[in-house]
């Protein structure tokens, strides 16, 4: 194998990553509660030689607004580590990624926690560390609100280091600003050494962790652009960490739509759109604009004159601008929200999608991509069985896993 | 007669560790038995490391998907957690083993514990048991946040949920504070059992009043008796059904030669059942299943009592209709 072959993943989210995913008519509604579901996709994605399934998560709910949220379906879940070694026990080579936060939790039993899901797996685990920004879930853990950006990134970094160093036998006789860890780790090492580190941040300073400590990065790049400043900005982070580009795989989401033509793709993600209920698309809206209520503005009314909003982002800007210039209603522009969730849309015949992905793979703007189904099973099972072969034709994909374990089909290094 | 199997899968330098493989081929062994429920447990007594490969909350997560009647308890301790995450944790196990988990919550404080979760100074075993109790109480509280029939699915109107049969816990205490609700699904048993162990006198108040299942430590008839009755009693004082607190003796499976003597123990002690403690070895697990088990379902141990085990009932609903049958 000598060609640079792409990394795929398989972004699980509750029954679909499209916000009105629950309502398909042939989705499978009751997900949350189905881990035979689950045991599903894992083996559908396990057939098709995906690298890895990845479960996000967060502990609480998502919505404050329990109107929105009643009409979505992402207030229920399974917990991810139990998830996942059940899942262990039913799959054989694919890749098991969890989130988990390093604000409520603590680093032993963390490392303790996947260092038994890598051994249940055969070395098949990885962690996908966050901070969590959530308000919602620091209610669940005290009464002192959420720590401020810089303090939870101090805590993750001494978290992270105190994990790793305890996954690579070098741990315990920690005595920290947030944590003290006497012991070494009491679990052996799993065939891959030690789970894989995933990250996911987006700032400066989680940029800067992931290039000292993570193995895979996700992140969210709308346009080819985007996805090459942040992928040379990772990359370039590097070196100062003694780490080679090679070392990192940067795999961004995107949301496939495929179909046998391309007026059949956008004709089913129209039929989802049309979905999304209005209130919980402008209330989706309104919080990625930073403002604080479009409802109160005519649905079928242009974008009103908004003032400079302080969270406002450059990116959002442009999207007030674009919207402004193609004259789209506030519905149009809800829904256009709703249905990406800020990541990477195409819509397209199997070689459409294909093309798109190997531009952006050969272009340097990606090792591989976390795939993120509208709705589960069916836009699975269309990815497996009409994107994944062409990929395969193009010798852009595996046609079976070289190893066994998650750090092997990534190609990254053992731990040292 | 309720059994039950303690597993300890801790293993201290130079033993030979068990495989997933060895442990669920013996769990498959123990559930074709009819053993009502294996209590798995990672962490040595003493203070020596585990060389164990798994901790028991995941470890239980692998065998409920290859298991389909037997009950699966793992121990899991106050300090090592913080409720909510806990709460999700056997919430989801429930789901995944079709209503077939139990948190064993231990309640004694382990040094090991604290030297490595942050908390160097440990707590005063006051302190700790006020803690633990905390603990147990929210998680309770969270397991049933969601009610039955929260869930509508109704994809015609767009609501997934009524939220008005979602309730946060608004839990605020002398060492926790958490809003809730979990975000997961009121599980199959509604809260997975409770079963506790290692408890000291002071505990067994509180044990009464909240546990689902009792394991005595003491292993002599008339000293679990003693205890046995007095759970009973504080049970019945509590506004309990004191048979809804299931009490049993632990038996070493080292020291036992034949079932005959576990039925006596059983019978003199007036426990529900026994608890039988098995080494984590090879060895160990083939001779119980071999040789103890096949006696043990002779005599009535297991099947939960008299109610076979069957698909599609919680470890609850059987615990529930072995006692009808009793009554």
């Amino acid at each position: 194998m000598s060609a640079r072959q792409m990394k795929l993943g398989l972004f699980l989210w509750a029954t679909g990553h499209h916000i009105a995913a629950w309502r398909h008519p042939d989705a499978h509604v009751t997900a949350g509660i189905d881990i035979d579901h689950y045991i599903q996709l894992a083996r559908t994605a396990e057939a098709a030689k995906f690298d890895m399934v990845f479960c996000e998560d967060a502990a609480g709910l998502r919505e404050a607004n329990v109107n929105i949220a009643s009409q979505t379906s992402r207030s229920i879940g399974f917990e991810p580590i139990s998830l996942l070694s059940a899942l262990a026990a039913r799959t054989e080579r694919i890749g098991l990624v969890s989130t988990a936060s390093t604000s409520y939790n603590e680093p032993y039993g963390l490392a303790r926690a996947f260092a038994s899901l890598d051994n249940l797996s055969g070395g098949r685990a990885g962690w996908n560390l966050v901070t969590s920004a959530s308000p919602i879930e620091a209610a669940n853990f005290g009464a002192t609100g959420l720590r401020p950006h810089a303090d939870r990134y101090a805590r993750a970094r001494e978290f992270a280091t105190v994990v790793t160093g305890l996954w690579n036998r070098r741990g315990g006789g920690h005595d920290g600003e947030s944590f003290s860890v006497r012991d070494p780790l009491d679990v052996p090492p799993s065939p891959q050494g030690a789970p894989v580190m995933v990250q996911a941040g987006a700032s400066d300073v989680g940029k800067d962790l992931a290039a000292r400590t993570a193995d895979v990065v996700f992140s969210a790049a709308q346009t080819f652009e985007e996805a090459k400043a942040f992928y040379d900005d990772l990359k370039g982070r590097l070196a100062a960490y003694g780490r080679q580009p090679d070392d990192v795989k940067i795999m961004p989401g995107v949301a496939p739509v495929v179909a046998a033509t391309k007026a059949e793709a956008q004709a089913k993600y129209d039929a989802l759109q049309e979905l999304i209920p209005d209130d919980v698309g402008v209330a989706l809206l309104s919080s990625y604009l930073s403002i604080s209520d479009l409802g109160r503005y005519p649905i079928d009314g242009p974008l009103p004159e908004l003032p400079e909003s302080e969270g406002m982002k450059s990116r959002q800007a442009l999207v007030i601008e674009q919207a402004r210039r193609d004259g789209l209603s506030i519905r149009e522009l809800a829904r256009y929200f709703a249905g990406a969730r800020g990541h990477w849309r195409v819509v397209g015949t199997a070689e459409e999608i294909a093309d798109e992905l190997q531009a952006r793979f050969e272009g340097g703007g990606a090792d591989g991509f976390n795939v993120m189904p509208s709705w589960f099973p069916g836009e699975l099972d269309a990815f497996a069985t009409l994107v994944v072969p062409e990929l395969q034709r193009r010798g852009l994909f595996r046609k079976d896993y070289e190893g066994r374990t998650l750090r092997e089909h990534l190609g990254l290094k053992r731990p040292v | 007669m309720h059994l039950a199997i303690s597993l300890n899968i801790a293993a201290t330098n130079g033993q030979d560790v068990l495989g997933f493989g060895q442990i669920s081929a013996f769990v498959r062994k123990a559930e074709a038995a009819g053993v009502d429920m294996v209590v798995i447990s990672d962490s040595s007594a003493n203070d020596e490391p585990s060389t164990s490969p798994f901790e028991a909350t995941t470890l239980v997560a692998g065998l409920a998907t290859v298991t389909d009647r037997i009950g699966l308890v793992a121990s899991a301790s106050t300090l090592a957690h913080q409720p909510y995450n806990l709460a999700r944790r056997f919430a989801s196990l429930d789901i995944i083993s079709h209503g077939r988990t139990g948190w064993n919550a231990t309640t004694a404080q382990n040094p090991r514990e604290a030297a490595n979760f942050s908390r160097t100074e440990g707590f005063s075993d006051d302190d700790f048991s006020r803690r633990a109790r905390e603990f147990i109480n929210i998680v309770r509280l969270l397991w049933v946040g969601w009610e039955h029939d929260a869930l509508l699915f109704d994809k015609a109107s767009g609501r997934f949920h009524d939220p008005d049969r979602m309730h946060p816990a608004n839990f605020t205490g002398e060492f926790f504070s958490v809003r809730g609700p979990l975000n997961i699904a009121r599980s199959p048993q509604d809260r997975p059992l409770l079963v506790m162990s290692g408890l000291a006198e002071t505990e067994l108040d509180f044990a009464s009043h909240r546990a689902d299942v009792v394991l005595l430590d003491k292993r002599e008839a008339s000293a679990a008796r003693a205890v046995r009755d007095e759970i009973k009693r504080k049970a019945h004082e509590a506004g309990r059904d004191p048979m809804t607190v299931e009490v049993l003796i632990t038996a070493d499976a080292r020291q036992e030669r034949d079932g005959g003597s576990l039925e006596g123990l059983c019978l003199s002690s007036g426990c529900d059942g026994i608890v039988l403690t098995v080494q984590p070895c090879p060895d160990a697990l083939e001779d119980l299943a071999e040789r103890m088990l096949p006696e043990l379902k002779q005599l009535g141990f297991g099947q939960l009592g008299f109610g076979k085990a069957q698909p599609g009932k919680t470890l609850r609903d059987r615990l529930e209709s072995g006692r009808d049958s009793r009554r």
